[in-house]
């Protein structure tokens, strides 16, 4: 129970906010911007989550209701993927607006992702944007500094310390009492963030997740709301306290994030995608085209194969040999392919973070990391993205290349370019589109999401053990 | 009047105080990581550059050597495209880390690669970068207030004001002196830094100048703001502190509320095409033009190309279900079909581009970013200009090949010496073709 020192300490705390201008304009501004950018945001995500379903669906029906015709037209005709947002996204869009949505998928090819959403911001939101991510990292510590630099500090100033410390209070329940009362002004802030929570955990999300993701922002918020009230504590002046506080927001919220990001590109810089494009174009052309069944590259394929269905000549394998060296051929290259761009996730990922490690510097790079690990916007969610697509694109190409091998006459399909009608009899049925499966993006399970983002956790811990430990000292030197 | 002495005394004075060098100090300091960070990330990127130019060229030579007719060379031969970055970009990255500045583009339907992009980290162009732009435009105006927002009010607090104002021959002399040895210093600390950086990146003396132009008006701007506040008479009863978390809001309001509402507004106001309607469109077009009649396509081709309505030619019942000049053909009809969307497309880039610009005299540190972004060509029109330019190059090479393949002159090595090349200038006409050589052909 509340002692009732301090329940009327945090009373007299409220009422003098509500007496003065600067907290209620702070405590209004905060709570309307965060129910807007919940609102903005939400219908954004509403929108974007619609529009790429209705694209996928219909990048989907179209593969599927292609006529009759070469199956390795429809290798080439390609198939889009795109991601919808995770259902956090909500209040943590991540790197969502930063990474492309859409990829095409295609035979030969691995292609990178496309619509960066950012390149239609024109610059606005390069330092700040309207996410409740955003405003409760960044901003919501400002405002509860604003409120709340001078909660003890104010009473020294004024004289009134004395005379509580006089009354009977004692330092801690003096001091509990304003931090109670600066924590609940705090929670007004949070309250929409909550509330949104709530809303996510009853649509789609594992509620376990959504809880942890609630207690990290309460948290965080805690942990400012303790900053405040030692630093009001610790220094004699109400203008030494805001300074302090100001500096300390300063590089926690805005200027470590950032650091993080530079240290991390050039501690780890990475290649980008054409340079690596050209690594890989260099070892693929040693595994020979597989557009052309000539080329010395098949020799052995070929060999085995006569050797295995014992025949002296193409023509005569039961199979399309054609159809073979396009699924061998696909095949040696995804491997290559698929080394480097793993490697080029691996260099993001190690990027990701160093960038986190400033986590261990400023709780705001810690929550960061931690809120968007959880909601399956960070890179890692990307990264799955990508190996998705990749998985489909593998599928439908060697799935078209197995129809190719078994379902299309070889002497037919060499004859294809001859003639016209050629043409029309190197074809196999429309129903063989079907090789195409579903593509439903899903961010990684629970438990994944939480292991990874559980050191996060550990660092904001810290923090707030660290922030305890500023308030117990100021606690011992609080002196009228 | 303001004496040398009265500044000699003040410096003397604002000098003694800890907090103000220390202040100084970690201005200094930011300044310089910010633009040693984006110094470093320049000359990445032009390394990259030069870099990809090399592989690029031994990559062709490469593809080149295995061809044996123009299609398969127009097919198979890439093109490096590259926006260099300018000598400023060590100050703002700008865009650049948003929009691509290299492509490999080839004879295919350009809307297919166009959209591709190469760009960084997503995680860290997220977190942000941090550049000199970002100091000056987001860091400094709160340096500003820590360092004025008590100019009058610690002295009031200190039970000095009134005797200062009695004591100095003017009254106005000593806060104007104040301020100004607060603020030199501060500037100094901020853009000596930059000059170096530079001079060393080859800068042009206009280019610094400019830069340092609008560095010192936004500390201008801002001191007036903070300065404003401070002797505002409403104000006067206010605490030191308190006129601080005013000046704090005006920060928020201009710095956070405006851009992120212009950017609401904005992308309600402005109607952008789906980017994936634009992929779709073109491959359908392409796809599909596989199983149409080959007329079909001619006709959509010779509305764009009259000048090669003779030479379409090709039957095929009699040629074979395959010809390249064909294939090229619904290439270009896929591109051209998909071009309505796509100039919506960025017709809505450059719409809401210049909209922010109207936004941006709302806010300073808007402003200011986008200044130096203009100054350093790294703005969003940079990045159109660009993307225009890989078109323009694009087309060149379409008039390159198309003279080939239609003209249909018998392939032959040498004339693929006369390939355009991507400059960074903004023309790409390819070696205009010997006539003579032209007559023979027909």
């Amino acid at each position: 129970m509340m002692s009732n020192t301090i329940k009327t300490i945090c009373a007299e705390q409220w009422r003098y906010w509500l007496r003065t201008k600067v907290a209620t304009t702070v405590l209004i501004l905060g709570s309307v911007l965060t129910l807007t950018a919940l609102v903005v945001n939400a219908f954004h995500i509403e929108e974007a989550a619609h529009a790429r379903e209705h694209l996928q669906h219909e990048a989907e029906e179209r593969f599927l209701s292609q006529p009759d015709k070469h199956p390795h037209r429809m290798v080439h005709y390609g198939h889009y993927v795109f991601r919808t947002p995770t259902p956090l996204s909500v209040i943590e869009p991540g790197v969502d607006t930063y990474t492309g949505n859409a990829i095409f998928l295609e035979g030969h090819r691995q292609n990178s992702a496309m619509f960066a959403e950012q390149r239609q911001s024109a610059g606005l939101t390069r330092f700040s944007s309207l996410t409740p991510s955003f405003l409760a990292l960044v901003l919501a510590p400002l405002f509860i500094i604003l409120i709340g630099y001078g909660s003890v500090s104010r009473e020294r100033e004024a004289g009134t310390l004395t005379l509580l410390l006089t009354q009977g209070a004692s330092r801690w329940q003096l001091v509990l009492g304003k931090l109670v009362a600066l924590m609940l002004a705090s929670s007004i802030f949070l309250l929409p963030l909550l509330l949104a929570c709530l809303y996510v955990a009853f649509s789609n999300e594992s509620a376990l997740v959504v809880t942890l993701f609630c207690l990290g922002y309460a948290l965080y918020f805690l942990l400012w709301a303790v900053v405040v009230t030692a630093c009001s504590t610790l220094f004699e002046k109400s203008s030494a306290s805001f300074t302090v506080l100001i500096v300390i927001w300063m590089s926690a919220c805005i200027l470590l994030p950032r650091m993080g990001s530079s240290v991390a590109t050039s501690v780890e810089p990475s290649i980008g995608k054409l340079e690596a494009d050209f690594k890989v174009e260099e070892k693929l052309r040693s595994l020979g085209d597989g557009h052309d069944v000539n080329d010395p590259a098949f020799v052995k394929l070929k060999q085995d194969l006569l050797d295995k269905y014992n025949v002296d000549s193409v023509d005569d394998l039961p199979v399309n040999f054609r159809g073979i060296v396009a699924q061998y051929s696909e095949q040696r290259q995804a491997v290559v392919i698929n080394e480097f761009a793993e490697s080029r996730m691996q260099e993001e990922l190690a990027q990701a973070r160093i960038a986190r490690q400033f986590g261990w510097l400023s709780p705001t790079v810690a929550l960061r990391s931690f809120s968007t690990l959880l909601a399956g916007t960070s890179i890692e969610t990307h990264h799955r993205f990508l190996r998705e697509a990749e998985i489909l694109r593998m599928q439908f190409v060697q799935g078209l290349n197995k129809v190719h091998v078994e379902k299309l006459d070889y002497k037919l399909d060499m004859n294809r370019n001859s003639s016209e009608e050629a043409a029309d009899k190197a074809v196999v049925e429309a129903s063989n589109w079907a090789v195409l499966s579903e593509f439903n993006f899903q961010p990684e399970a629970p438990m994944a999401r939480l292991s990874s983002a559980a050191v996060y956790c550990l660092q904001l811990l810290l923090w707030v053990g660290v922030a305890l430990l500023l308030l117990k000292l100021a606690v011992r030197r609080l002196n009228p | 009047m303001m004496r040398f002495n009265d500044i000699k005394r003040e410096a003397k004075f604002v000098f003694a105080h800890r907090q103000f060098k220390l202040t100084l100090l970690v201005v200094f300091l930011l300044s310089t990581v910010a633009l040693w960070s984006g110094h470093a990330e320049m000359q990445a990127q032009q390394a990259t550059i030069e870099r990809l130019l090399e592989k690029d060229q031994v990559e062709r030579e490469a593809v080149l050597n295995h061809q044996s007719s123009y299609g398969m060379v127009a097919y198979y031969a890439f093109h490096l495209t590259y926006a260099p970055p300018s000598p400023l970009t060590f100050a703002v990255v700008g865009e650049r880390d948003v929009f691509p500045w290299k492509h490999r583009i080839r004879m295919l339907a350009l809307e297919g690669q166009i959209y591709e992009s190469d760009t960084d980290n997503p995680e860290l162009a997220f977190l942000g970068r941090f550049d000199f732009a970002f100091v000056v435009s987001v860091l400094l105006p709160l340096f500003i207030i820590l360092l004025l927002y008590d100019l009058k009010a610690k002295e009031r607090e200190a039970r000095r004001f009134d005797l200062l104002n009695v004591t100095a021959r003017n009254s106005h002399a000593v806060w104007t002196s104040r301020t100004l040895v607060t603020l030199v210093p501060l500037a100094l600390v901020t853009l000596v830094p930059f000059v170096a950086f530079a001079i060393v990146n080859g800068a042009s003396v206009s280019s610094i100048l400019l830069a340092c132009v609008i560095v010192l008006g936004t500390i201008s701007v801002w001191s007036a703001i903070v300065l404003a506040i401070g002797a505002a008479q409403r104000f006067a009863k206010y605490s030191a502190t308190h006129l601080a978390s005013l000046m704090l809001g005006v920060w928020l309001i201009t710095t956070v509320i405006v851009p992120v509402t212009g950017h609401t507004v904005i992308n309600a106001v402005v109607e952008t095409p789906e980017g994936g309607d634009i992929v779709l469109t073109q491959r359908e077009a392409v796809n599909g033009a596989w199983d149409k009649p080959v007329e079909e396509t001619w006709e959509k081709f010779i509305e764009t190309h009259p000048q090669w309505a003779d030479y379409t030619a090709y039957d095929p019942k009699r040629d074979g279900s395959f010809n390249w000049k064909w294939y090229f053909a619904f290439q270009q009809v896929g591109d051209d079909s998909a071009s309505e969307l796509s100039n919506a497309y960025q017709q809505a880039t450059i719409r809401k581009n210049q909209l922010a610009g109207y936004v941006s005299l709302l806010s300073p540190s808007l402003l200011t970013q986008r200044l130096l972004s203009n100054t350093a060509s790294t703005n969003v029109q940079s990045m159109i200009d660009y993307e225009n330019k890989v078109r323009a190059f694009h087309a060149s090479l379409r008039e390159f090949y198309y003279q080939q393949l239609f003209a249909a002159p018998e392939f032959s090595k040498s004339s693929l010496k006369r390939l355009p090349k991507f400059t960074t200038s903004s023309q790409f006409t390819s070696t205009p073709m010997n006539t003579q050589e032209n007559t023979n052909e027909k």
